[in-house]
């Protein structure tokens, strides 16, 4: 639901980039939204859809979304894992101590002006 | 008026394309402003703690219960936070303590800019600006409000037991996010199926440093952990 909000605030942004940069027109939008971030990357989609649509520096513009994996870090043992989905348990302890570090980014990366 | 394109919007733009590296988060604005208020409360010589809950899980209950037991070993300050109307916050200032409400007028979440207000207004309250303790109750939301931080130090997530013990499983960031996982409503548990045991280790699975307690506001079962905790963690 904070989709819509977040998208806004990215709208915002894009306009302030286009004023420093001098450009009038948004092509194109790559973000990295992190697995743990809470945002759902369909509604963002979804929101960026509908918002960047009624905004002309926006209308047209497409929006790339990426999904680096989070890293998990074993409070037994101290391994650090790379995945997409939570472990069930340490791959390397078995036990179940896995603690998510990063992965809840939310990165404008690039953005294509002209 | 611009000779590519006929636009007058601003006379020397170009339409060569232009790649622009940004690499910034989006909540880049709000992080900025939350280190601002937590500084702001650490001015004022207060701890702030950031309740995160599903609407009726008794966070405002826990509040009033709270305030009641603390007495004046604790000076607690709130911000209330709901899309519309002012009544936990006649709640609570009817237990004599410094309250502001803020109305978000449908968004789901308190940001660091509402917070930034709230902060401002608080302290225009009686005692709004000697505190100890500032409590921010967030909207009624187990899912927006855990991304956004306010410039709390300690950020506290409720399930009540009538919500079922599957709470952490189904919205992990709220979990993964906080210091603090309260049962509440444990006086219920006679009449509902919530395995206590199996929701404390399910929330361990995903955040091993969380500190999870169970209560009652009713019955005060499980209270003391928590009024020690809230003492704890103000102690200059």
């Amino acid at each position: 639901m904070h989709e819509m909000s977040l998208v806004q605030g990215l709208l915002s942004q894009l306009h302030s980039l286009a004023r420093e940069h001098n450009k009038t027109k948004v092509i194109s939008v790559s973000m990295d939204i992190g697995p743990l971030s809470g945002v759902v990357i369909d509604s963002f989609q979804f929101a960026f859809d509908i918002l960047s649509d009624e905004d002309p520096l926006t209308h047209g513009a497409s929006l790339v979304i990426e999904s680096s994996p989070a890293t998990y870090h074993c409070c037994g043992c101290g391994a650090k894992i790379e995945e997409e989905e939570k472990p069930e348990a340490c791959p390397v302890c078995l036990e179940n101590l896995l603690s998510p570090e990063g992965g809840d980014d939310i990165i404008l990366r690039q953005v294509q002006m002209e | 008026m611009c000779d590519s394109c006929g636009c007058d919007i601003t006379p020397d733009h170009s339409h060569d394309p232009k790649i622009v590296e940004v690499h910034q988060s989006l909540l880049a604005a709000n992080t900025a402003m939350a280190k601002k208020n937590r500084a702001h409360i650490e001015k004022m010589g207060a701890v702030a703690i950031n309740m995160i809950s599903s609407p009726g899980s008794g966070k405002t209950t826990l509040l009033e219960k709270t305030i009641e037991a603390i007495g004046d070993s604790l000076r607690i300050g709130v911000i209330e936070g709901d899309i519309e109307t002012e009544r936990d916050a006649e709640r609570i200032r009817a237990k004599g303590v410094p309250v502001i409400q803020l109305t978000t007028g449908g968004a789901c979440h308190l940001d660091a800019a509402q917070i930034h207000k709230g902060l401002h207004l608080l302290e225009k309250e009686p005692d709004g600006d000697k505190l100890d303790l500032l409590v921010i109750e967030n909207v009624g939301n187990l899912v927006c409000p855990a991304t956004f931080d306010l410039g709390e130090h300690h950020r506290v997530v409720l399930v009540s037991v009538p919500e079922g013990p599957d709470k952490p499983a189904k919205y992990p960031k709220a979990f993964t996010s906080s210091q603090v996982f309260i049962i509440s409503k444990t006086d219920l548990l006679p009449y509902f199926d919530f395995p206590v045991e199996e929701a404390r280790a399910e929330a361990l699975q995903l955040n091993p440093k969380l500190l999870v307690m169970d209560l009652s506001a009713t019955s005060g079962q499980g209270f003391e952990q928590w009024l020690d905790y809230l003492k704890e963690i103000c102690r200059k």
